[in-house]
C-alpha cells in the first residue's frame, strides 16, 4: 500500500471490525493465549526488566550510530560474496527487486513472512510482471488466497476460521478438504514443497543484521524461512535501514527478547544466520545474495527526540496482544500493514501523506500497557500523545473537534462562563436524564449515549455545597490532640510532595 | 535473453548501489545532526547482562536440561553410553518407521556409524560435494535426514547446526524425521557460549548457514491449533552421545 489512501475510514474499519464476532473472539483468544505465554516465559527467565534495559541500550546505541554500523554491515556482506543494494523509497526497492528478476528471468518467486515487503507492496510488482510469487508461512499463504492483508504481527490469518480455510485451500486442491488442521497443514506443506523446489528465487525479511560480520537472521518455526534460503539458486533480502545490531554478542540479548515477547518461546523453533551465497564448495544454499536496504521515511524519525526510538521496534507484536484497542477491533482496522500501537505509530510516520493516516493515533486509550509490555522500552502511549499533537498544530483534526475544543476553552477558563454553562446544562438535561443518567441517543451527547450511559450532572456542584460544607466545618470543635496530629501530618505530607517535586 | 544482457542489468545494479551509498549513510547523519562516523563507537551496553554471563551449569545438569527441553517441545532426547547402542536404536527407528529413504551428512561421527551396512535394503545418500539439483531431490525424499549437531544448548533445548561441503543444510531440514547426534561434550548452557565459540573457531570467515533447531517446525495458524511439520520435520531426534 505504499502511499496509497486508506480504502475506507477509521470509523468504518473500526464498525467493521466490532461486527465481526468471530474476529472479535479469535483476536480476543489469540492475544490472550500469547500474552500468557509471554507472562510465563518471562517469569522463567527471570530479571526481565533487566533484559529489557539491555535490548534499549543496545537498540538505541545501533540507532544514534546506525551509518557506522550499516556502512561495516556493507562491507561485510559484500567481503561475504554478497550484492547490496539501497533504496530510499518504497518504488526504488520493487525497482530495484524487478532489476534482478529480469537478469534472473524469473518466472516464479516464494517468499517468507517479511513486513517490509509487505511495506513497499513487492507482490503486485510481481504479478503485474506475471511473476508467480507464492508468501509460504502456513498463515500468509492463506490470507494470499483470500486476497487479504494480514490482521497480526505474527499470527496473520487470526481472522479466517477453519471452516473458511478449508474452503479456501480446496479451490487449491480443486477437490473439498475437511476442516481439520493436520489435514489442511498437511496439503499446505506438500503444496509449497512444489514451490520451493521450483522457484527461480526467495525472498525473505531481516530480523536482525550483524554489523560485525554482514550476517542477516531469521526467526522462524515453520522452517519456511530456511526453505526460501536454502532452495532457490537466487535470495533476495529486503531489510528495513534500521534491523541492524553491533555483534553476534547482542544477538544473544535478541534472542531472548524476541520469541519470548512474541510467542513465549524460549526461542523459535528455527533461528538461521546467513553470511553471504552458499560457498562454493556447497551443496545448497542460494548462489546469489542480493539485500536491499530500504529506508522508506525511517530516516525521518532520526534526530527527531519524539520519535527515534521508533526505530528500535523488534516486530514482536507484544504491543498488539496487551493493547485494550487491538484486542476489540484487530488488526485491519488500522487499515495498513502495521497494526496495534505499533501501527498507529509506525503508519502516521512511515507515510508521506500524513493528514490521511494521522487519525489511527485517535485508536488508543493512552493506558501504556504497549510500553510496559514493549521488550526494547519503547514509549509507544507518549508517541501517541505527540503525534495528537502534531495533527492539531497542522490543523489536521476535524474542524466541529477545532471549534469544539476552542468553546472549551473559553469555557473551561473563567468560572463564571464554567458556572453558567452547568446551569445551562442542568436545564437542558431536564428533557433526557432519568435517574441520575442520560440514555436518549440526541443532541452532542450523541456519540457517548449510542453505545453507553452518560452520568447526569449533579443538581449542586460540588463548588456550590463548599460553601456550606466550609460553615458546617468551622462549626465543630476538633479535639486538641487530633488538631495537632492533623496538623502534623498534613506538614509532613506537604513537605514528602515538595520533595518529590525536586 | 543472453548471458551478457543479465550480466549487464548485474553491474548496472552494482554501479547505481555504490552511487547511491554514500549519500545514503550521509543523509543518516545528516538526519542524527553530526558529521559521518568512520571510527568505531565504543558500545556502553554490548551483549548479555552480567548475571547472564556467570551462569553456568555442571556437565549432567547441561546433559539433563537439554533433554528435559527437548522433550517438552515435542521431540524424543535420548542419551547412548556407546556408538553400538546409537546404530541400533537408529536401526530400530528407521524399521518402525519404515523408512525407504535416508540421508545422511558425511561426517567423521556418521561414518565410524555405518548405518548404511544396518539397514542393507534402505537406500541412504551421503552429503558430499556432487551435484546440486539431486542432493536437493534426495534429501526432499527422505524420510530421515542423520546429522551431527556441532553444538547444543541447554537452556532453550537447541541443536546448532553450521552448514559446509559436506554439510548440507537440506538434510536437517527436507525429510520428514530429523535425527540430530550430539556428542555430550558440545552441550553448552547457554546461547552465547556457543555464539563465542563459533566465532573463535571461523573468524571473520562464518559459514554460509549457521542454523539453530528449537524442537519440530510448528505452526499455530489455523485457529491457534499447533501442528506440527508445517515446512521442517515434524519428527525430531536429539541423540546424545557420551563417547
Amino acid at each position: 500500500m505504499g502511499n496509497l489512501e486508506p480504502n475506507s475510514p477509521l470509523k468504518e474499519r473500526i464498525s467493521l471490525a466490532l461486527n465481526n464476532e468471530f474476529l472479535r473472539n479469535a483476536v480476543k483468544f489469540t492475544t490472550e493465549r500469547l500474552r500468557k505465554g509471554k507472562q510465563t516465559a518471562t517469569d522463567e527467565l527471570g530479571n526481565w526488566e533487566e533484559w529489557r534495559s539491555y535490548g534499549q541500550a543496545i537498540r538505541m546505541h545501533t540507532i544514534a550510530h546506525l551509518d557506522y554500523y550499516l556502512s561495516q554491515f556493507v562491507n561485510n556482506v559484500r567481503a561475504a560474496g554478497g550484492f547490496v543494494h539501497f533504496a530510499s523509497t518504497a518504488r526504488e526497492a520493487v525497482e530495484i527487486a524487478m532489476k534482478i528478476m529480469e537478469a534472473k528471468q524469473a518466472k516464479s518467486v516464494v517468499k517468507s513472512k517479511s513486513m517490509v515487503s509487505e511495506e513497499v507492496h513487492i507482490n503486485q510488482a510481481l504479478e503485474e510482471k506475471g511473476i508467480e510469487v507464492v508468501e509460504t508461512d502456513l498463515g500468509e499463504y492463506i490470507i494470499q488466497l483470500a486476497g487479504e492483508t494480514p490482521s497480526h504481527i505474527i499470527i496473520p490469518a487470526i481472522h479466517k476460521n477453519k471452516k473458511q480455510i478449508a474452503e479456501l485451500l480446496s479451490q487449491v486442491a480443486g477437490e473439498p478438504l475437511p476442516a481439520d488442521t493436520a489435514i489442511l497443514a498437511g496439503f499446505v506443506r506438500s503444496k509449497l514443497r512444489e514451490k520451493f523446489l521450483s522457484a527461480d528465487i526467495g525472498i525473505t525479511g531481516c530480523n536482525f543484521a550483524i554489523a560485525e560480520s554482514g550476517s542477516i537472521v531469521l526467526f522462524s518455526n515453520e522452517g519456511n524461512a530456511r526453505m526460501v534460503s536454502t532452495l532457490p539458486k537466487t535470495q533476495i533480502t529486503m531489510m528495513g535501514m534500521e534491523r541492524i545490531i553491533p555483534t553476534w554478542e547482542d544477538l544473544e540479548v535478541m534472542a531472548t527478547l524476541l520469541p519470548r515477547a512474541a510467542t513465549g518461546q524460549k526461542l523459535t523453533v528455527y533461528m538461521s544466520a546467513i553470511t553471504g551465497p552458499k560457498r562454493s564448495e556447497d551443496g545448497d544454499g542460494p548462489e546469489e545474495l542480493h539485500i536491499i536496504i530500504i529506508d522508506n521515511g525511517r530516516s525521518n524519525q532520526l534526530g527527531d527526540p519524539e520519535f527515534q526510538e521508533v526505530l528500535n521496534c523488534i516486530r514482536c507484536g507484544a504491543c498488539l496482544n496487551a493493547c485494550p484497542v487491538y484486542r476489540h477491533v484487530g488488526g485491519h482496522a488500522y487499515g495498513w500493514v502495521y497494526s496495534g500501537p505499533i501501527g498507529a505509530v509506525l503508519t502516521p510516520v512511515l507515510q508521506a501523506e500524513k493528514e490521511k493516516w494521522g487519525e489511527v493515533a485517535n485508536a488508543s486509550s493512552l493506558c501504556g500497557a504497549c510500553y510496559e509490555a514493549c521488550p526494547v522500552k519503547i514509549p509507544l502511549h507518549d508517541m501517541l500523545v505527540y503525534l495528537r499533537r502534531r495533527n492539531v498544530e497542522q490543523g489536521t483534526t476535524k474542524k466541529r473537534e477545532q471549534w469544539g475544543m476552542k468553546v472549551f476553552q473559553k469555557v473551561a477558563s473563567s468560572h463564571k462562563r464554567y458556572r453558567l454553562a452547568i446551569k445551562a446544562g442542568r436545564i437542558g438535561q431536564k428533557f433526557v436524564a432519568r435517574k441520575g443518567e442520560i440514555k436518549a441517543k440526541i443532541g452532542p451527547l450523541k456519540k457517548w449515549t449510542a453505545h453507553r450511559t452518560a452520568p447526569a450532572l449533579a443538581p449542586r456542584s460540588f463548588r456550590e455545597m463548599w460553601q456550606d460544607l466550609q460553615q458546617q466545618q468551622t462549626q465543630i470543635e476538633l479535639d486538641p490532640t487530633i488538631q495537632k496530629r492533623m496538623e502534623e501530618m498534613l506538614k509532613k505530607r506537604g513537605d514528602q510532595h515538595e520533595s518529590e517535586q525536586k | 535473453m543472453n548471458p551478457n544482457r543479465s550480466e549487464e542489468i548485474l553491474k548496472e545494479l552494482e554501479r547505481k548501489a555504490k552511487e547511491k551509498e554514500e549519500t545514503f549513510f550521509q543523509h543518516i547523519a545528516n538526519r542524527l545532526g553530526r558529521p559521518r562516523l568512520h571510527t568505531p563507537p565504543i558500545q556502553p551496553v554490548r551483549g548479555v547482562p552480567s548475571f547472564w554471563r556467570q551462569y553456568h551449569l555442571d556437565f549432567e545438569e547441561r546433559i539433563s536440561l537439554f533433554m528435559a527441553n527437548w522433550e517438552n517441545l515435542g521431540g524424543v532426547a535420548k542419551r547412548f553410553g556407546c556408538k553400538e547402542d546409537l546404530v541400533t536404536f537408529i536401526r530400530n527407528e528407521a524399521e518402525t518407521m519404515q523408512a525407504k529413504k535416508l540421508i545422511r551428512w558425511q561426517h567423521p561421527v556418521l561414518e565410524q556409524l555405518e548405518i548404511e551396512k544396518t539397514l542393507p535394503k534402505a537406500d541412504v545418500t551421503i552429503w558430499k560435494e556432487s551435484n546440486r539439483e539431486q542432493l536437493l531431490q534426495k534429501a526432499a525424499e527422505a524420510d530421515i535426514g542423520i546429522v551431527v549437531a556441532d553444538y547444543a544448548i541447554a537452556h532453550t533445548g537447541t541443536v546448532v547446526v553450521l552448514s559446509g561441503a559436506t554439510k548440507g543444510r537440506s538434510v536437517s531440514l527436507l525429510p520428514t524425521a530429523l535425527m540430530a547426534i550430539i556428542r555430550t561434550e558440545d552441550v553448552k548452557t547457554k546461547m552465547g557460549e556457543v555464539l563465542a565459540v563459533i566465532q573463535k573457531r571461523n573468524g571473520p570467515s562464518m559459514p554460509a548457514g549457521i542454523h539453530f533447531i528449537t524442537g519440530p517446525s510448528r505452526s499455530s495458524d489455523i485457529e491457534n491449533d499447533l501442528t506440527i511439520g508445517v515446512h521442517g520435520p515434524g519428527i525430531v531426534y536429539a541423540l546424545l552421545l557420551d563417547e
